[in-house]
């Protein structure tokens, strides 16, 4: 039951219009009226401050701005103004203006007439980890490799990416049913992230550096690229149609072609023996770790389109869409430093054509009674020209064409039930390799196994009820089938006389997947409602050799709650917590059991203290566990323990106050505090550092805390 | 005029007291500081608009909101009952709050501005709601010179039972979950119908029919909340807590140290979703996963001149972009990930650095290589493609280099 105004002891609208009474001025009822339907604009000014270092914000602050600087500024605009006369919006917006991740965008917008925004923005990725080493012109395209005399030796290095965005949009109703829109975007990424690269002294791989092993490196990728976008479309709309035609462009150039590393001195091997490079063999191993590293080469996709909709009936509506892509990629390759390329071709001459079709129907034949069907066919065409880059064999082709169809049917029962069943079906054909293609060479073990075809049908149904009008709930299963073709590639068992036991790719293997779902809504009193939520599913894997990916499951359950205390108070809550986990056959000898449990929480508030002071906080909590337990394919244990859990805690609340010092303004005080306790492998475990061969290592603080402090105020004006 | 306002509320307020059951002496003393205050008001307003009567320029205030007669209520959602267009002069939106002297039902059938069409519901509905009913002029939906704007009856249809008994308006938005209200919302396809009928004509929703929000009854205002001068889902800060009412399991996972720039207000799902329906599996926002992260890892769409299939068809195969705790937003760690494709190199678990278990000490093709640091990728780095056309070893063709 909606909570009764007469409660208050003066209703607001009485006391308005008293107060306008007593003004006793139609001028003063304009005051009001205005107060009520002008948009409002808003200016916030202020200062914020985060306890730790760098390295205690380095989860925290990988985006937010604020891993560097101790404190900033806390600037925001929201500037709207409305000329009723013209029905002319002219917005400024400002977010985060006093930090590395501002946004601010200017716009003009006749309503129903015509329309344009600028925006700018900028985004800071800071890697939270960091890299200690003895790179000299770390994160360029020529970095020289010197080594440092153990792990931590070195200068510590940040990574950071820095995103720029500029864009320009426009519309303009041409007519009351032709809409003409355009948009130009252009972005420019700076920065560097964590890369390397690793040779492995390897006789199968004709990689000869006699009795050594390998090295690898790390050298972070330099990153300094431009993305540009382009759009236009023309929107035509009737009474029982919509079409659009369009274009979109988006071109990538790359400034860095290539990481070209030198090393200077020598290097070391795992175990801290030193790694000789001034003589054979290591000169020859030195000689293969110097070898140009391609980087993204520029390329570019135009795409022409026509989309839209029918309605036949009021009930019946038709989609459809067909696009054209032409995508092409041919950078030079010499002169970004990368040498080697097939006589007379100085560029791959890449050509991918696209296309997409696809078309769909909705009706409601009965009241009761709803359906849609739907069909979606892409083609993708690799057109690149083949030349000989693996001396004897070319390039291979990616071409690939998919189906995918939906029926689906959905039926209002007596007793408030719905059923819906559906069908899904999809198809996936991947073209064989060409036959001058090095996957085909028998001499090159292959990396993975490849499958023409593969077709997958599901079925779902779904029961829907609504018990009364404060409870709904529903109950859901799915099964779906996916099998294919004859593999190519890795043998199939006995080619070789002896069963095989390569690994099949886990995404065209056969698949048998099962899920349930179950949801209820309650509102057991007008204040309170909940949501319960609970799934699981899994996948059972077939191929031929039965390694690899053999099974893998889901389980969720949740709750939320919201809860109305009065009209000033409202709580919200939630819990959930979800298991996936995964059974690998190696064909190694050992089998991987993973498994992932993520445990949230979170508790909200927000209310109304009094008139003129607003409080609300938020507690997240989560607690996530990684188990790599590994167990030999006979039954015995892995000796020595295998790997430890991968655990992630992080605690975070969010508390504010506002409080009104004026009709128009507000003083706004933000805490956060977060702590973060992240315990992984992946760069060391217990006390030993994981190193390359230079000596640099990488590592991230494990616990993590962190207090935000931020007073601003901000100013509501018309 | 502005007597006649106070006296209309204060007959609505003080009415609506005296009917509440089980009145308390404090509820009663409420009543009558009402009581005198309105007497004082409606005094007060009578003696003001004397004075303004007689003051020169000073207009009606009723005629101070008429605009041009030029603008029509063309809204296609509006109820057949109400005035044809070409019978109604266009209003200013700001009238609304103004309540009309008369209690009884309104005959629709006599040609109404689009005020006095909104002051039907404005006489009951005001600034006192829970949700505030005025704000709705803040918004594009109070465009005066926009000549398609709705009136309330364009969207909640004429409710004419709910005008004369109070029962449910015709259609009523929202749903139940977190509200106290008095009536459950309408069918989502009914809800859906009102707005479809103006915005129908937006690209952006070409395909809302058939979409997975449509077919699963999710209706406009289970999102968008129209009353309000703050739309949350059209707020980039605060969009992900309106779509993680239902998405429970991205809420959990944009919490993991991996993980797009959601919780910090720099993304939101709808720059990689289309809510409103696509061509694309998931309601992506482009035709395809790949598409929709190539808009902004455009470095990644190749063609190259050594491929990684997978990488091609679907980025979502290793990585998941809502967030997890391995780097690089990985569904599981390398070499595991990487093994579920691939046959492993060698006879050997994945082991760390430092454990007794882990072979081969001198040698880099040992099993911590292929485990820590970047796994696999610590000598496979072009794992999205490789343009290198050097057939030198390290070979290209491996994604070495």
């Amino acid at each position: 039951m909606k909570t009764p105004k007469t409660q208050f002891d003066f209703s607001r609208s009485i006391l308005a219009l008293a107060v306008l009474a007593a003004i006793g001025s139609a001028y003063a009822a304009d005051d009001e009226v205005t107060r009520l339907t002008q948009p409002e604009s808003t200016a916030s000014a202020g200062l914020g401050g985060v306890t730790g270092n760098s390295k205690d914000r380095s989860i925290y602050g990988q985006y937010n701005g604020r891993r560097l600087d101790g404190s900033n500024f806390l600037l925001d605009v929201d500037y709207v103004k409305r000329d009723d006369a013209l029905g002319l919006w002219t917005n400024f917006k400002g977010n985060n203006l006093g930090l590395d991740t501002q946004e601010m965008s200017f716009s003009q917008n006749r309503q129903g007439d015509w329309k344009y925004a600028v925006e700018y923005s900028e985004l800071v990725r800071r890697d939270p980890r960091t890299i200690n080493t003895g790179l000299v012109y770390a994160a360029t395209t020529t970095p020289t490799v010197v080594s440092v005399s153990a792990a931590g030796a070195g200068r510590d290095i940040d990574l950071d990416l820095r995103r720029k965005a500029a864009s320009l949009s426009a519309e303009k109703w041409l007519t009351s049913s032709l809409l003409f829109e355009a948009s130009v975007k252009s972005e420019n990424k700076e920065g560097a992230r964590l890369s390397g690269i690793g040779v492995a002294c390897s006789p199968l791989l004709t990689i000869n550096c006699s009795s050594l092993s390998g090295a690898i490196l790390l050298l972070p990728e330099p990153v300094s690229t431009t993305t540009k976008q382009f759009e236009a479309r023309l929107n035509y709309s009737g009474d029982k149609f919509l079409v659009s035609g369009g274009y979109y462009g988006s071109f990538f150039s790359n400034a860095n072609g290539s990481i070209n590393p030198a090393i200077s001195g020598n290097l070391y091997n795992p175990d801290g023996s030193v790694l000789d490079l001034s003589a054979t063999p290591g000169s020859s191993l030195a000689g293969y770790l110097q070898q140009p590293v391609a980087l993204p080469p520029d390329n570019q996709a135009q795409q022409l389109y026509v989309s839209g909709n029918y309605a036949f009936t009021k009930t019946t509506h038709a989609t459809f869409k067909y696009s054209y892509t032409h995508a092409t990629q041919n950078a030079d390759f010499a002169s970004v430093g990368l040498s080697g390329a097939p006589a007379g071709v100085s560029n791959l001459g890449g050509v991918m054509d696209s296309t997409l079709v696809q078309f769909g129907v909705t009706a409601r034949p009965m009241t009761l009674l709803s359906m849609l069907a739907n069909l979606r066919y892409e083609d993708k065409a690799d057109k690149t020209p083949l030349a000989l880059y693996n001396g004897a064999y070319t390039n291979d082709l990616n071409s690939s064409r998919k189906l995918n169809g939906k029926l689906e049917a959905s039926y209002k029962l007596p007793d408030n039930y719905r059923a819906t069943l559906g069908v899904d079906y999809a198809t996936v054909h991947r073209d064989l390799p060409v036959p001058t293609a090095a996957v085909l060479n028998p001499a090159i073990p292959p990396l993975a196994g490849l499958r023409e075809d593969t077709k997958e049908i599901g079925y779902r149904a779904e029961l829907q009820r609504s018990m009364s009008e404060t409870i709904n709930a529903s109950v859901a299963y799915m099964r779906s089938i996916r099998n294919g073709g004859s593999w190519l590639g890795i043998g199939p068992p006995n080619t070789t006389g002896n069963p095989s036991t390569d690994t099949y790719p886990m995404t065209m293997e056969d698949r048998t997947r099962n899920k349930v779902r179950l949801s209820a809504d309650w509102t057991p009193i007008n204040s309170l409602s909940l949501q319960f939520m609970l799934e699981g599913g899994s996948d059972i894997y077939a191929s031929p050799t039965n390694k690899g990916l053999r099974e893998s499951a889901m389980n969720s359950i949740g709750v939320d709650a919201a809860y109305a205390m009065s009209e000033n108070w409202k709580l919200t809550g939630y819990i959930n917590q979800s298991t996936q986990t995964l059974h690998v056959d190696h064909n190694v000898g050992y089998v991987a059991e993973l498994e992932d449990v993520s445990t949230t929480l979170g508790l909200g508030a927000i209310g109304k203290v009094t008139t003129k002071l607003e409080v609300g906080g938020d507690l997240s909590l989560m607690d996530d566990t990684n188990h790599y337990k590994q167990s030999m394919a006979t039954g015995a244990a892995i000796v020595g323990g295998g790997l430890p859990d991968v655990t992630y805690r992080m605690s975070r609340i969010k508390l504010y106050g506002k409080y009104a010092i004026q009709k128009n303004g507000n003083i706004r005080i933000d805490l956060v505090q977060q702590s973060v306790q992240f315990d992984e492998w992946t760069w060391g475990n217990n006390g030993t550092t994981f190193t390359y061969s230079d000596n640099s290592s990488v590592s991230m603080q494990q616990n993590q805390s962190v207090t935000f402090l931020g007073a601003s105020y901000l100013y509501k004006f018309k | 005029m502005m007597s006649k306002l106070a006296a209309m509320e204060c007959n609505r307020v003080i009415h609506s007291q005296v009917r509440n059951k089980k009145q308390s002496g404090e509820k009663m003393k409420s009543i009558l500081k009402n009581l005198t205050l309105c007497s004082f008001m409606i005094v007060l307003g009578w003696m003001s608009a004397s004075f303004a009567q007689n003051e020169p320029g000073t207009q009606n205030n009723d005629a101070a909101v008429v605009a041009p007669a030029k603008a029509q209520d063309t809204a296609p959602g509006a109820s057949p009952v109400i005035a044809p267009a070409s019978a109604v002069t266009e209003v200013s939106p700001v009238t609304p709050a103004l309540p009309v002297p008369d209690t009884t039902p309104v005959a629709l059938s006599v040609p109404m501005t689009r005020t006095e069409k909104d002051a039907v519901c404005t006489r009951c509905h005001d600034e006192n709601e829970v949700k505030p009913m005025l704000a709705i002029y803040q918004t594009k939906h109070g465009v005066k010179a926009d000549t398609r704007t709705p009136a309330c009856q364009s969207c909640h249809g004429e409710s004419k039972n709910h005008l004369s008994n109070r029962s449910a308006p015709d259609v009523l938005f929202g749903t139940r979950r977190g509200s106290s209200r008095a009536f459950a919302p309408s069918d989502a396809t009914v809800q859906n119908e009102a707005c479809l009928s103006c915005h129908k004509n937006d690209a952006k929703r070409s395909h809302w029919e058939g979409s997975t929000h449509q077919s699963r009854d999710v209706a406009c205002a289970s999102c968008h909340e129209v009353h309000n001068a703050h739309d949350k889902v059209r707020d980039k800060r605060d969009q992900p807590g309106v779509c993680f009412t239902c998405h429970k399991e991205q809420r959990a996972q944009i919490n993991k140290p991996s993980h797009h720039p959601i919780p910090e207000g720099k993304m939101t799902c709808t720059d990689c979703h289309n809510p409103h329906g696509s061509v694309g599996p998931k309601l992506m926002k482009r035709d395809s996963v790949n598409d929709t992260c190539y808009a902004c890892h455009m470095e990644k769409r190749g063609p190259f001149v050594h491929e990684h299939q997978p990488v091609s068809e679907d980025c979502t195969t290793c990585h998941n972009p809502h967030g997890t705790t391995a780097e690089s937003m990985l569904k599981m760690r390398p070499p595991f990930l990487c093994n579920s494709c691939h046959t492993p190199h060698a006879p050997i678990q994945a082991s760390l650095a430092g454990q007794t278990t882990a072979p081969s000490a001198i040698s880099w093709l040992n099993s911590p290589t292929f485990t820590q640091g970047r796994g696999c990728l610590n000598c496979h780095t072009q794992v999205h493609g490789s343009n290198n056309p050097s057939s030198a070893n390290p070979a290209s063709q491996n994604l070495f280099r």
